[in-house]
């Protein structure tokens, strides 16, 4: 995770709860799973979202490359940087921000095609992950598609590591309370999120 | 009223989720489960109103059963079990409450003031009987000196500390005024502390001394200092201790009592016993069904001396028909005067032979030297407590006979003082209350003996005379139920039978709340005090009987308070 906030694409498709974004297959050291990401709309507002999901879909020239014996180291490289269908990075919105006031909602309205997104700095994902009481879950929670035990891990992960030098050191404590709390009705949800949790590494 | 603002920072044990008026309170605890123990007092502050009761029994809880049988601390990492346990795996306490009151706000708060207005003084402030409950989540703590006292008063003489609770070692005190309004019991199975705990009330009561006492000594162990046969340690008697005020009275001419000679002896007049005497050991002497019409005969005919004419009737006495020549009753036989009497003369033959071990006893004479069952009264009457020590008579045929016979004298004799007093109270004194402790009371006390002896009188309906029981027994079970409901004050030591336990609880609120705590005190030197004299159930490890508690009681030192109490009491 680096310092300032990076381009990684732009907008392809949206709904009110998530979208999915385009970038080229160049930027792909970018976006990470469980990353946080913004999207920047007009007047200062800003919505929040976490990678769930990184698609790469073939084309007919990868088909033909395939099959081929070798490929070599220019056209591989090409192919790579100047392909026409681009990756995509599912994105589920979890929060937006308004005038300075960070929200757990889902944002008013989603954002339009071809909007930029961007990785959040370790200050923005201090300030969204530490507001509130973690309202924010809710969203991933309520998404039975998804991978949740891992991409709560993968986020947790990520965060906690933020908040030990830049926030709360006991965020990954507060975080694992909160999710017992809201899962202890659902036994094998909440131990196989509780065993993804416990393969986190903080260094 | 005590508003204690100060203290809001001490912990609380945890809050109210559920419960019921009838059963009792779930309290989630927020505390290890061992800092509360069983039987401990609890305060619930429920907004305007504070409840007062006693944890019952404590119990682990999971939110999910699975939760519990599984052991995630095999799978998960130590930080991620011990989250999830502090969240799904908890302990309830159960508490029953007991009272509540009325406490208002804050003092320090703005509605305070108009709270205030509307109770302008603190009657109706008092502690009440519980009526409702606490609300969700409202928050209990352990209840605190100022609490104990509230409830329970401050100790004094009348207000005479029987124990100590078992966690803050805070005072307990029985009030000796409510003590005596109602026959009360100290239960507990053999070698649990009756005897030290009759004791301690005992001196407790001769010390306050605004009522009598009288004791049925049957073991000889009140009256005189005596060794303990386990610690070996002197237990001091009540009359080494309250000399002039005590009286030993020893059964039979020239009884001594542990080596020492009593203030006086206790002899019977053969003409004391009445039939009904005899018919209450009917089951003692193996009676048959026939001895009631030949009491009756035996009555009719003689009266007050028919003890002394049957008894110098000969059983099986002949002699020759002058006339006939033919072996005949004698005059002087119990068969020649059944014959008369018109009684079957085996009956009587059989009865006489059975009252033989009555005719024998030293103690029964025909004409005593002086009315000591007269004297013993008028001790009573005057202010003085009688230690009657049956010495070498232990039998039960002594104990029942005696205590029954002296009972039913003082039963006559309070009911007439009170009728006197009653119709005219400028010229009659008000009787004293009396006490009456009896020992193993269920030989006197059991469902056949009850209607036969004037003690179940006196336990259902004496109060009104001025008499009341202290029944002391080990199988409360077997005294009549009809008494055991109406014991006032219990005080109760371990008990294993469920059926004694299932006594003592006879006729209280929360009975089952109760019961496992009984068979949970220690095995010795733990009682749980409960019943209309108790406010509030409570389990206390009892006062120590020793010479330190004489000095206590004469006020030489505070009741069972070091200095370091008493210092941290001043300064908080
Ligand atoms: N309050 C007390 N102070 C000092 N010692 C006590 C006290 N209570 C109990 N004990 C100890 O416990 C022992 C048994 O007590 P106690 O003789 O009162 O039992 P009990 O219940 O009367 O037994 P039993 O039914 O056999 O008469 C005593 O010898 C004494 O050592
Ligand atoms: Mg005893």
């Amino acid at each position: 995770m680096t310092n300032s906030s990076l381009h990684i694409g732009r907008l392809l498709r949206s709904t009110t709860s998530d979208c999915v974004i385009g970038c080229r297959a160049s930027e792909l050291n970018l976006p990470a799973f469980g990353g946080m990401v913004r999207i920047p709309l007009a007047e200062g507002t800003q919505i929040f979202g976490l990678i769930h999901n990184i698609q790469i879909e073939d084309d007919g020239l990868i088909r033909q490359l395939i099959t081929s014996d070798n490929v070599p180291p220019d056209v591989l490289l090409d192919n790579r940087n100047n392909r026409n269908v681009p990756v995509e990075i599912g994105v589920i919105f979890i929060g937006y921000q308004q005038d300075g006031v960070i929200s757990h909602l889902l944002p008013p309205r989603p954002p339009l095609s071809l909007d930029e997104i961007f990785t959040c700095t370790p200050q923005e994902v201090v300030a969204f992950t530490g507001n509130g009481r973690f309202g924010y879950l809710r969203h991933i929670l309520r998404r039975d598609d998804l991978p949740q035990a891992e991409l709560l891990a993968a986020h947790i992960q990520q965060a906690g590591q933020i908040h030990l030098t830049h926030g709360r050191p006991d965020w990954v404590e507060a975080v694992t309370r909160e999710l017992v709390t809201l899962l202890r009705d659902d036994y094998d949800r909440l131990m196989s999120v509780l065993s993804a949790i416990g393969d986190i590494n903080l260094s | 009223m005590t508003n204690n603002p100060e203290n809001t920072s001490e912990k609380s044990l945890g809050y109210v989720v559920g419960g019921s008026l009838k059963d009792s309170l779930s309290v989630r605890l927020t505390v290890p489960p061992q800092e509360v123990k069983e039987g401990s007092f609890v305060v619930i502050e429920s907004g305007d109103w504070r409840f007062y009761g006693t944890v019952t029994d404590l119990q682990l809880g999971s939110t999910n059963p699975r939760f519990a049988d599984e052991q995630s601390e095999n799978r998960l990492p130590p930080e991620v079990a011990c989250l999830l346990h502090g969240q799904t795996l908890f302990t309830n306490l159960q508490v029953l409450p007991a009272l509540m009151q009325e406490v208002g706000p804050d003092p320090a708060s703005p509605e305070y003031e108009q709270w205030r207005s509307q109770h302008p003084d603190d009657s109706g402030l008092q502690p009440q009987p519980v009526k409702t409950v606490p609300a969700h989540h409202a928050l209990v703590r352990s209840a605190r000196a100022e609490d104990v006292a509230n409830i329970f008063g401050e100790p004094s003489q009348r207000n005479f500390v029987i124990g100590y609770t078992r966690e803050q070692n805070l005072p307990i005190p029985l009030d000796l005024e409510k003590f005596v309004q109602r026959s009360s019991g100290i239960f507990g199975a053999t070698g649990t502390g009756k005897s030290f705990l009759t004791r301690l009330l005992l001196a407790g009561l001769i010390e306050y001394n605004k009522a009598a006492t009288l004791v049925f000594d049957m073991h000889n162990e009140y009256a005189y200092d005596d060794i303990a046969s386990d610690t070996k340690e002197v237990i001091p008697g009540l009359k080494s201790k309250f000399n002039p005020r005590v009286r030993v009275v020893g059964l039979g001419a020239g009884a001594s009592i542990r080596g020492q000679s009593p203030d006086f002896n206790l002899t019977l007049a053969e003409s004391d016993i009445l039939p009904e005497d005899i018919e209450m050991l009917t089951r003692e002497l193996n009676l048959r069904e026939t001895t009631p019409a030949t009491l009756e005969a035996l009555w009719h005919d003689f009266g007050r001396t028919w003890f002394s004419e049957f008894k110098k009737m000969r059983n099986g006495a002949m002699e020759e028909d002058p006339i006939t020549g033919k072996k005949v009753p004698a005059t002087d036989s119990v068969a020649f005067w059944a014959n008369q009497a018109g009684v079957n003369v085996m009956a009587a033959e059989g009865l006489h032979q059975k009252l033989g071990r009555l005719f024998n006893k030293p103690y029964i004479v025909p004409n005593p030297p002086q009315d000591s069952l007269a004297e013993i009264i008028n001790l009573l009457a005057s202010g003085k407590h009688v230690i009657l020590s049956f010495g070498d008579h232990e039998t039960d045929l002594d104990y029942l006979l005696v205590t029954n016979l002296i009972t039913r004298r003082i039963r006559d004799e309070w009911e007439k003082r009170t009728n006197a007093y009653r119709s005219h109270p400028q010229k009659n004194p008000e009787p004293r209350p009396l006490v009456v402790v009896i020992e193993e009371a269920h030989k006197l006390l059991n469902r056949e003996m009850a209607a036969q002896t004037a003690f179940a009188t006196i336990a259902r309906e004496m109060r009104k005379y001025y008499v009341t029981l202290l029944i002391v027994d080990q199988r409360p079970s077997q005294i009549y139920d009809e008494v055991m409901s109406q014991l006032g004050t219990r005080v109760s030591a371990w008990l294993g039978d469920e059926a004694d336990i299932a006594a003592v609880l006879s006729g209280l609120a929360g009975r089952d709340a109760l019961r496992g705590m009984l068979a949970r005190l220690q095995p010795k030197e733990e009682a749980l005090l409960l019943g209309w004299g108790v406010s509030l159930p409570i389990v206390v490890r009892s006062r120590r009987y020793d010479q330190r508690f004489f000095e206590e009681l004469r006020g030489a030192s505070p009741p069972g308070r070091s200095a370091d109490d008493a210092i941290r009491e001043l300064f908080g």
